[in-house]
């Protein structure tokens, strides 16, 4: 009986084991968001690389990196990537170890399985190493030991590999986790295109785009796959998304230049012909940009959007033919002089002097602000557009026509004297009736030059029309444009009767501006400065 | 003599206790627990705002089905305003018909029929059709409506 | 007239309950067990039944929400283990009820093999008994195909394959299996149907048939101890299956939550993983066939199969012909080694 009774307490006990375990199920069940850990599996070589390394110490955290990779799950080791033949530029033995390894995985390892990815890069502006094809040697402005920390680090992306392969996958996709998430992060694509000469990253977070991926998309999955057609999943885009990213109507492109229909980083803007016998004219490759937008937004919002960006690339380059203008006018007229070496003489957009105001006041206007300009208007960044954009562009347009003024310059002189507001426009315009985001039917009140000259939109109509039968605006652009102008009363607001509001909110403003006078400009203190007594 | 028979049977009565109450409260949190896992989870309704026409869009007399958060809807323009009726018959959850000539709802499994308003006229159906709170802002049509509650892999 | 009255029900059950207790007293609470018996390792049998009963009871629970198409298996797999509540420890207790099952299936095997258990007049109850591996590993197999991530798809293709390699029959096992030539929707149905109904109901039958036979022939005495005595199954044996039951339900509660079964990665039937491997139970099989050429292979196996389905005849056979030689146990502890090399070699060989 007593070992019955033992029986007995050994069923209490098992029983309370086993409700505590239970509660602790219930307990790890709150917690767990239990993402099935994927199995990772290593044979040969790669194993005896992990296992070393992890004995060792070295490069253990690109071991843990690796772990959380795709590449991992599909058992892709080490020697996969870093495999290296007797006689490879970058074969070495591993230093306690006979395995031959290769010291740079390069575009040529990965197209062993992403083939097609590289090939698209390889004929990507990614790519292109344009400052080492023109005399845009940055060491004559920037020291070598600058420039290796400083352009190169970036523009690495195109490089030349002594094995025949172009660029470095691993500017985007971070090494060794692989993970698209990283790679579609609008912050790896800043990691490059940010800051004062091509700031796209900040001009994204401007937007209404960033805005909202700003406010929303903390928690967003960003490793999804775009390369079968599937439905974007984002509820505004990343830039993944409109220049690389599949559309359930496209595929997929590691070609960045795909989709963009300008060459709008240039000293001008024109319309891009970068590998045309693969991507097409411009116009096929803006039509590429279209079909993503279109996955959003109504057919005339985008092709409106684009009209009025595209007028201000081509408003661009008349602003940038005034720099030009004058800075060739005033070596001809020896007032400043270009750089030679020996008997050759610089004459590269980017270099051009650099020692007078007027050179490098062309350069900024190009290389920074013009960017700005443009890119803002393409990307919806309107303080790009605005404020570090056209605004320092005619700050320096003045500072350098000035300039000439005060180095002996007649037609500058004669620029300064003149009273005309028209002054600071010294070049030719385009436009378009209206804007994309509405009807403001005051909108037209103030401009200046609606008001001065009747024929103003006789001239913009000439202009459009040039540059449409030039080949920079398109057939359907130019028939848009046509539409906006036919119907420019109502695109500009003047058919409208004045506002109900209008009045009203003039007579707020002259409030406003009483109030003002009144508080502070009128107001005077009674003791004189100590200035004014020393006087 | 007679303490230790106390003690035994304290002891036998604990015994049994431990025994009986072990295995009854394990098998009722073994079978609890199941309950659990076999039971739908559910989390309250969540009622959401949706656009179902713009007001100039249904003439006075029409309806339009829609489905709406997973349920099967009509919105129909009356003479006082927008209504969104539920489209499931109040008797046994088939699919009715907007009857346009007779301006009347038809259950055609067991002959119910409702009026334009989702009333009951003849017919086995117990209530009126299911009438959402609709909301009319800058003439545009809106309906508050919770979605239905659905299993997760299906 | 009361349902509270005895009489109601005997009147309208007219069952002799006196007969029925009494058989059941003799069936079960009197069964006599040998008193070898009361050391715990000579009652593994016991085991696998009670696994088999808590593997109907999860399995029944898991399809409560488990959908059998190439589309939603994956899906519905992670819902189970991510958003039912409690689905992961139900997904769990299967996932470690399966394994445990087919070790305390080994188990019981080896120690029925080694006490000679299955010596005359037992010889049927040890070819049931191999039936009900077979049956045990099939139940594997086809489990851990329904997963239908990619190592369990590519397991499957790789194990139906290797059903091709059969002498004579092979080709068409290889499309029976798949329900066509390959593996497709019918065969994750076809898994379904032999996971979740063929397969159990044999086993149900099998299980039955082998309680029966020891029962018909009572519990098999230790060689070399016969007469040392017996006891009634109720309560000693019984409480034994209690507390198992009990204890492995802690036990597989508690792998539940350090060692959840992983969900992995969709299946994707246009990629295999580098590393594709079956589960631990058929390391040995598989690290064979690594070794010998695959038709060498698969006619080992069946060799093997036959020899074990009639081993106890074959032991017989020895034992007439070299009484004294442990022909036997030297046999059964190399197998035995063998296949333990084999599955530790192959599970360190990560």
């Amino acid at each position: 009986m007593a070992k019955g009774n033992a029986s007995n307490y050994l069923v209490g006990i098992f029983a309370t084991l086993f409700l505590v375990v239970l509660v602790i199920v219930a307990g790890v069940e709150t917690k767990k968001k239990a993402e099935g850990k994927p199995e990772i599996e290593l044979t040969g070589k790669s194993k005896e690389c992990v296992a070393c390394h992890e004995e060792k110490g070295v490069a253990v955290k690109q071991i843990e990196q690796w772990e959380m990779s795709k590449h991992a799950e599909y058992g892709i080791g080490c020697i996969e990537c870093h495999e290296a033949k007797k006689g490879d530029f970058d074969a070495f033995t591993c230093p306690g170890s006979d395995i031959l390894v290769g010291r740079y995985p390069t575009p040529h390892d990965c197209a062993q399985c992403h083939e097609q990815q590289v090939k698209e890069f390889e004929n990507s502006k990614h790519a292109h190493q344009f400052w080492l094809l023109h005399n845009d040697d940055r060491a004559v402005l920037e020291f070598p030991v600058a420039v290796k920390h400083g352009c190169e680090q970036c523009h690495r992306i195109g490089q030349m590999w002594p094995d025949g392969s172009v660029g470095d996958c691993s500017a985007c996709h971070a090494r060794h986790s692989f993970k698209k998430a990283v790679a579609r992060n609008p912050w790896t694509c800043g990691e490059c295109h940010v800051g004062p000469d091509h700031p796209h990253i900040e001009i994204y977070l401007e937007s209404k785009h960033g805005n909202i991926f700003l406010a929303k998309g903390k928690n967003w999955d960003l490793n999804y796959s775009t390369s079968n057609h599937e439905k974007i999943p984002l509820e505004t885009p990343v830039c993944t998304t409109c220049h690389m990213d599949g559309t359930p109507t496209q595929p997929m492109t590691h070609n960045v230049s795909a989709r963009l229909a300008w060459e709008s980083q240039a000293p001008w803007s024109y319309r891009t012909v970068w590998d045309e016998e693969h991507l097409g004219t411009w116009q096929k490759k803006r039509e590429r940009m279209k079909d993503v937008c279109s996955n959003c937004h109504a057919p005339d919002f985008i092709d409106e959007y684009f009209l009025e960006a595209d007028l201000a690339n081509l408003q661009y380059n008349e602003i940038r033919r005034e720099f030009v203008r004058w800075n060739k006018k005033l070596y001809a007229e020896g007032l400043m002089s270009p750089w030679k070496t020996g008997d050759k003489l610089w004459t590269s957009p980017v270099l051009d002097g650099y020692d007078e105001v007027p050179e490098v006041k062309k350069y900024y206007a190009w290389h920074h602000e013009g960017r700005r300009f443009r890119h803002g208007a393409e990307m919806m960044g309107a303080d790009y557009t605005q404020w570090h954009g056209i605004w320092e562009i005619q700050h320096d347009l003045i500072e350098m026509i000035n300039w000439a003024a005060e180095h002996g310059d007649k037609e500058a002189k004669a620029w300064q004297r003149s009273t005309s507001p028209t002054k600071v426009i010294p070049y030719k315009l385009y436009d378009v009736p209206g804007n994309v985001w509405g009807i403001n039917t005051e909108i037209s009140k103030p401009p200046f030059v609606y008001q001065t000259f009747p024929d103003y939109w006789d001239r913009v109509k000439a202009n459009v029309e040039a540059a449409y039968k030039h080949g920079l605006l398109s057939e359907d652009q130019w028939q848009l444009w046509l539409k906006r102008y036919e119907k420019k009363e109502y695109y500009m607001g003047t058919q409208f009767p004045e506002h109900p509001k209008w009045k009203l909110y003039k007579e707020r403003d002259e409030n406003d501006l009483a109030n003002m006078r009144k508080q502070v400009i009128d107001f005077k203190l009674p003791s004189p400065s100590f200035w004014e007594t020393m006087k | 003599m007679a303490e230790e028979t106390t003690n035994k049977e304290r002891r036998d009565f604990l015994g049994k206790l431990f025994f009986g109450g072990g295995l009854a409260a394990s098998a009722l949190a073994f079978f609890g627990a199941a309950f659990r896992f076999i039971v739908p989870k559910r989390t309250p309704p969540k009622l959401k705002e949706v656009l179902v026409a713009h007001f100039e869009e249904l003439p006075v007399g029409k309806a339009k089905p829609m489905e709406i958060a997973g349920q099967k809807v009509f919105v129909v323009h009356l003479e006082e305003g927008y209504r969104v009726l539920s489209a499931i018959c109040t008797h046994l959850g088939c699919i009715v018909q907007w009857q346009e000539d007779k301006q009347r709802f038809f259950c055609p499994c067991h002959k119910g029929v409702y009026d334009k308003e989702g009333k009951v006229i003849s017919g086995p159906p117990p209530k009126p059709l299911t009438n959402f709170r609709v909301e009319v802002k800058n003439g545009l049509v809106y309906v508050w409506i919770a979605p239905k509650q659905t299993g997760g892999t299906v | 007239m009361s349902v509270f009255n005895k009489e109601w029900w005997v009147t309208r059950v007219p069952v002799d309950y006196e007969k029925v207790i009494g058989v059941i007293r003799d069936l079960v609470i009197k069964e006599p067990i040998p008193v070898h018996m009361k050391r715990w390792y000579y009652a593994m049998g016991a085991t696998p039944l009670i696994l088999f009963l808590l593997q109907v009871t999860t399995g029944l629970l898991l399809t409560f929400y488990y959908v059998p198409s190439p589309e939603m298996a994956y899906e519905s797999v992670r819902h189970i283990s991510q958003d039912v509540p409690l689905g992961y420890w139900v997904r769990g207790l299967h996932y470690w009820g399966a394994n445990l099952m087919i070790i305390a299936v080994f188990l019981h095997m080896i120690r029925v093999f080694f006490t000679r258990a299955y010596r005359k007049p037992r010889e049927l109850n040890w070819i049931l008994g191999t039936m009900l591996l077979g049956a045990t590993l099939t139940m594997g197999f086809t489990g851990y195909s329904l997963t239908y991530n990619q190592l369990s798809y590519w397991a499957t293709t790789v194990g139906t394959n290797l059903v091709d390699q059969v002498p004579l029959i092979g080709h068409w096992l290889l499309t029976f299996m798949r329900g066509g030539e390959t593996v497709s929707a019918n065969t994750l149905t076809r898994f379904f149907v032999f996971h979740e109904l063929f397969v159990p109901a044999i086993l149900f039958i099998l299980i039955a048939l082998h309680i029966f036979m020891i029962h018909l022939h009572g519990v098999a005495e230790l060689e070399g101890h016969e007469g040392e005595g017996y006891y009634p199954f109720y309560p000693d044996h019984f409480l034994k299956g209690v507390y198992v039951t009990l204890f492995l339900l802690t036990v597989m509660s508690s792998l539940a939550v350090l060692l959840p079964p992983a969900l992995g990665q969709p299946a994707n039937p246009a990629q295999t993983p580098l590393h594709i491997k079956p589960e631990w139970y058929f390391y040995a099989v598989y690290g064979l066939l690594k070794w010998v050429p695959i038709k060498v292979g698969v006619t080992l196996i069946m060799a093997g199969l036959i020899v074990m389905v009639f081993w106890p005849f074959i032991d017989d056979w020895f034992r007439a012909k070299w009484p004294k030689a442990p022909i036997g146990y030297a046999i059964g502890g190399a197998v035995a080694t063998l296949t333990l090399v084999l599955t530790v070699v192959e599970l360190l060989a990560k």
